[in-house]
């Protein structure tokens, strides 16, 4: 498990259809990272937990770019790299170039 | 920016929440009737009747109503809509109003207005690459 500052983040809605949809794909990647390097994807609700709406607003200068605007989910942010990416069409091959950047 | 005020029509009690007053009451076309008024007052002239959009089916109708006529309509796959209305009324009941569920509170009140659903979608960059608002609720019409 990565530790606070070396995560992978995949902020996400319990009430968001696009993050349903894609949920299968992160864990399932997120599977692949943790065989491959002990690191997988930290997943974070955001509308029914205040701690996690709270550190996704820290990262919010980043994710409101990545996502053309406003803080949105799905969104993915490495908190080394300090990337991110946002919205419904977030493919595996660019969450997996994200992850391993 | 310029601030938003309360005017009561004279005529028939028309609240209107805005820079300036409308020149004809929407309600009952009276003519420059309308009043500045201060919150309370304006609270006590609106009249509680209990309809709220509290219901998924409600806020669909209401939805399909705002889209009717327009370059979009709502999304037709009919699940994947019912799930963002439970998501809205799940944000009223925790959070005070339908924010998007595809979206995100900054904690600024006023700025978060802006991501009450429907928001003013027509502007988002994603709107324009896609033809689907951020959440997909609106789709633009063929």
């Amino acid at each position: 498990m990565a530790e606070k500052g070396d995560r992978l983040i995949f902020f996400w809605g319990r009430e968001c259809p696009h993050c349903a949809k894609l949920h299968p794909t992160v864990t399932e990647l997120s599977n692949q990272l943790s065989k491959e390097n002990g690191k997988g994807i930290t997943e974070l609700e955001v509308w029914h937990s205040e701690e996690n709406a709270k550190l996704m607003r820290t990262y919010g200068d980043v994710l409101k770019v990545a996502c053309k605007g406003s803080l949105g989910v799905p969104a993915f942010y490495n908190e080394k790299t300090k990337k991110a990416l946002c919205g419904m069409n977030v493919t595996r091959d660019q969450l997996m170039a994200w992850a391993k950047e | 920016m310029a601030v938003k005020k309360l005017w009561r029509c004279n005529v028939c009690n028309d609240v209107h929440y805005g820079v300036r007053a409308p020149t004809i009451c929407p309600t009952c076309g009276a003519k420059n009737a309308f009043t500045l008024i201060d919150y309370p007052e304006t609270m006590k002239v609106i009249i509680d009747r209990g309809d709220r959009l509290n219901e998924v089916d409600k806020l669909l109708g209401a939805w399909e109503a705002f889209a009717q006529g327009k370059p979009f309509k709502l999304n037709p796959d009919v699940e994947f809509v019912r799930t963002l209305a439970k998501g809205e009324l799940e944000n009223e009941k925790n959070h005070g109003l339908k924010y998007c569920p595809c979206r995100m509170t900054t904690g600024d009140f006023e700025a978060d207005l802006n991501l009450i659903c429907p928001c003013n979608f027509f502007i988002q960059p994603v709107y324009k690459e896609t033809g689907e608002c951020w959440c997909g609720l609106f789709v633009k019409r063929e």
